[in-house]
């Protein structure tokens, strides 16, 4: 094994691990916890894939923005911060369909090239380069999503008589 | 020389496309919803960004991180549309638990 | 320079309903908030879209396309550029049918009772959900498409809620979110799967590069969460269990816009995603997937898809039998009615495609209609139970006039649009032979298990004594009268608007000819285009 490989199988397992506990612990706050370091670990791993950019762009919008955002979200429902999750069962159904699924994709997935595959990586002008060129209509196109979710929220959250 | 296991990222995916489903379909707060609905996303996310590195000649391959950094910014947009409805659910009623939805039946 | 005109050309009605929705924020912030004054700004902006469209589609589906691909707009990007979007016909039908359903929403939506609260904003998203939609229409690229669906899911969640004061519609819109932003990531997931198998999202390449490697694994994998994903839009039947709530749940209006507009846009991407594999037919490689080797999924893509279609239809006819409320019963019969729809989908001949988009159009103007008649008698004080209908006969005759002819229609009565898009449909069936005639039988035998429960509507409704008034503690004046209705609670714009529909059942109805022409050429051309 290779050092990308052991590091990819660590920070593999930490992100399975860490999206795993921030949905069973009790407490909400902890909960936020785990996600930031989920996220956090998901960029590190966009940093082994040479996907530096995106690396940081996960690190600005998923550990600093929807983080804060999900907490924020918390202080104002809850009454209490450190309020508990009312217990919910793990269900046996819903783990048995989930699990189900995991197992055909693992299954079928032994039908994929085996061992190690070189990598590529972009320059961070040319991922530009296409985002402002053959790509954006993408761009566009998010921007009218924002657009529509942002007067929605306003709508939705803003005091006062129409 | 450097390289990756391919197939243990779509491995690492899978389970968090499961972890996210198996939350969605167990949970009852509206915020462990959230987070489990991020948390499929992201392993879409993760899929794009690692086959852009994995692509074979042919393709071009850059694509895939163009279409990562456009879904990274409509999660965000998703979350931000989700944290408004609740709070406007919020402001009629006490509690955001989907499970006390009575007036709608399952 | 020119370039943009071009552009800004090419993409009239679009530009024209973005415009149209900022115009709606613009007089939102200027607290211009008179809900006739906004309400128009939709009303002419829908209008004039549809106005361009049908002018685009010039009733002669190959004169007069607009034919601009991402390489015209910047001819240095060529070599790259594999278009996002493509122009067919069959999405300028669609997109006509997209703006007709906003229209019939916009003009009821003129006209409120007063008991009904929410701004005037609700005009803006319905305009944004439509931009979306359109561009779904258009486009012929799997990240394209799956944005421009959230785009106008987006804007539906808030629609939901946007009354913002009951319960019941907050609930709808969290379910609703919930469950959309799901089904977006099993689809982002699939199309992910699909970029890694083919190297590209774009679905003319695929179509391209599939000829060459066929269908590995990865691709088999996508294409199944691709379906999940968008069944969840479409409404069918192992993914349905929301639309029920979220149509109870929902203004009518908007149960109506829902209905009659944003489900198909699931059912146009499902046509869109998967017409190009059922009609590809490979080198004739091994149908075992797991063998290796070039693989054609069409045949095993036709299974899937014929038997999610009856057990759609059929699932949702048996629910709608047991249903006591008027608009639970309608999202069921909606649900069974993208079973129909996705059987033209799966043969993927002409006429079967043909049929299934005049079944959309039927769809539009039959559904619409009726959740426009729910939101006007529940603005007449009527309960939400069918049993709280009984006698509106004679009460309201115009309005049960309105409301029989559109259940009828739903039915599949001849001399009615349901009867034509239903002909057309099973008839395409028949002819493509061997099993798509077992799917054409299961279409026949429910239809006529539905017959039951739009019967029993219109019996309640015509031939039961209206309910008797609530004695009110004092003397009841006049003797055992039935209780009086609130006076003048349809309003013009619903009145207008339900007129419309129902008069576009009966007369394409009588005679198709018209609107089905142009829509068969456009599916011949859809089929040739993907083949």
């Amino acid at each position: 094994m290779n050092l990308e490989e052991i590091a990819f199988a660590i920070l593999a397992l930490v992100a399975v691990a860490t999206a795993t506990l921030s949905l069973l612990v009790r407490e909400l706050v902890h909960t936020i916890l785990w996600v930031a370091v989920f996220f956090v670990d998901l960029s590190a791993i966009y940093f082994l894939l040479y996907a530096p950019f995106l690396g940081v762009l996960q690190l600005g919008v998923y550990a600093g923005a929807v983080t804060v955002l999900l907490l924020f979200g918390i202080m104002v429902t809850r009454k209490r911060i450190f309020a508990r999750e009312a217990a919910t069962g793990l269900g046996p159904v819903p783990l048995g369909l989930v699990l189900t699924v995991f197992i055909f994709l693992v299954a079928a997935l032994g039908e994929l090239p085996q061992g190690l595959v070189a990598q590529r990586s972009y320059a961070p002008s040319d991922l530009s380069a296409y985002l402002f060129g053959p790509g954006g209509p993408w761009l566009l196109l998010l921007g009218l999503v924002m657009l529509t979710s942002v007067s929605g929220a306003i709508y939705l959250v803003r005091e006062g008589r129409e | 020389m450097s390289g990756l296991p391919f197939a243990g990222f779509l491995v690492l995916s899978g389970a968090l496309l499961a972890v996210g489903l198996f939350g969605v379909l167990t949970r009852r707060n509206f915020i462990l919803l959230l987070i489990a609905i991020e948390i499929a996303m992201n392993a879409a996310i993760l899929n794009f960004v690692y086959f852009a590195a994995f692509a074979r000649a042919p393709s071009p391959g850059l694509p895939g991180q163009a279409i990562a950094v456009v879904l990274i910014g409509f999660a965000a947009t998703e979350v931000a549309v989700g944290l408004a409805i609740v709070l406007a659910l919020n402001r009629v009623k006490g509690s955001i638990n989907v499970a006390e939805a009575s007036e709608l039946k399952l | 320079m020119s370039s943009l005109f071009d552009l800004a050309g090419t993409f009239a009605p679009e530009l024209v309903l973005l415009a149209g929705a900022l115009l709606v924020f613009l007089l939102d912030v200027l607290k211009l908030r008179r809900l006739e004054l906004v309400g128009s700004v939709s009303v002419g902006a829908s209008l004039l879209a549809l106005a361009l469209v049908v002018a685009d589609l010039g009733f002669a589906p190959f004169a007069s396309l607009r034919t601009l691909s991402a390489a015209q707009v910047n001819p240095s990007l060529s070599a790259l550029a594999t278009p996002l979007w493509t122009f067919t016909s069959l999405g300028l039908v669609f997109q006509g049918m997209f703006l007709l359903a906003t229209l019939l929403v916009s003009v009821a939506s003129l006209s409120r009772g007063s008991k009904e609260t929410g701004g005037p904003i609700f005009f803006g998203l319905l305009l944004l959900a439509t931009l979306g939609m359109l561009l779904v229409a258009i486009s012929s690229d799997l990240i394209f498409l799956l944005l421009a669906i959230e785009l106008s899911s987006i804007a539906t969640y808030v629609l939901v809620g946007y009354t913002r004061r009951g319960l019941r519609p907050l609930e709808a819109a969290m379910k609703f979110y919930i469950i959309g932003a799901v089904s977006s990531a099993l689809s982002f997931f699939g199309a992910s799967l699909l970029f890694g198998a083919y190297g590209t999202t774009n679905l003319l390449a695929i179509r391209e590069v599939a000829g060459t490697v066929g269908t590995p694994i990865l691709a088999l994998l996508g294409y199944a969460f691709l379906l999940s994903g968008l069944a969840f839009k479409a409404t069918l039947v192992p993914f349905h269990a929301w639309a029920v709530d979220v149509y109870d749940g929902a203004p009518s209006d908007v149960s109506a816009f829902l209905a009659g507009g944003t489900k198909k846009v699931g059912i146009f991407a499902v046509l869109l995603v998967f017409l190009g594999p059922i009609l590809f037919a490979g080198a004739g490689g091994s149908s075992n997937p797991f063998q290796g080797g070039p693989f054609t999924l069409g045949p095993i893509l036709q299974v899937t898809l014929g038997t999610l279609a009856v057990v759609t239809m059929t699932v949702g006819n048996v629910l709608a039998l047991l249903q006591k409320e008027m608009k639970r019963l309608l999202a069921y019969s909606s649900i069974s009615q993208a079973g129909y729809m996705l059987l033209g989908v799966t043969i993927g001949t002409a006429p079967a495609i043909a049929g299934a988009t005049f079944q959309v159009l039927a769809h539009v103007l039959m559904k619409g209609g009726a959740f426009l008649v729910v939101a006007g008698v529940a603005g007449l004080g009527i309960g939400p139970l069918v049993d709280d209908w009984r006698g509106l006969g004679s009460r309201r005759p115009l309005l049960s006039v309105a409301f029989a002819l559109l259940l009828l229609s739903l039915a599949g009565v001849p001399l009615t649009i349901g009867f034509v898009s239903k002909f057309v449909l099973f008839s395409a069936a028949v002819q493509a032979q061997g099993f798509f005639v077992w799917l054409a039988v299961a279409g026949l035998l429910n239809s006529a298990l539905s017959v039951f429960y739009y019967a029993r509507v219109l019996k309640v409704i015509y031939f039961e004594a209206p309910p008797a008034p609530l004695p009110t503690g004092g003397a009841v004046v006049g003797g055992a009268g039935p209780e009086p209705l609130r006076a003048g609670g349809l309003g013009i714009g619903r009145a207008v608007a339900i007129g419309v529909a129902t008069a576009l059942v009966v007369a394409l109805g009588v005679d198709p000819q018209p609107l089905l022409g142009p829509i068969q050429a456009a599916a011949s051309h859809f089929v040739f285009f993907w083949r």
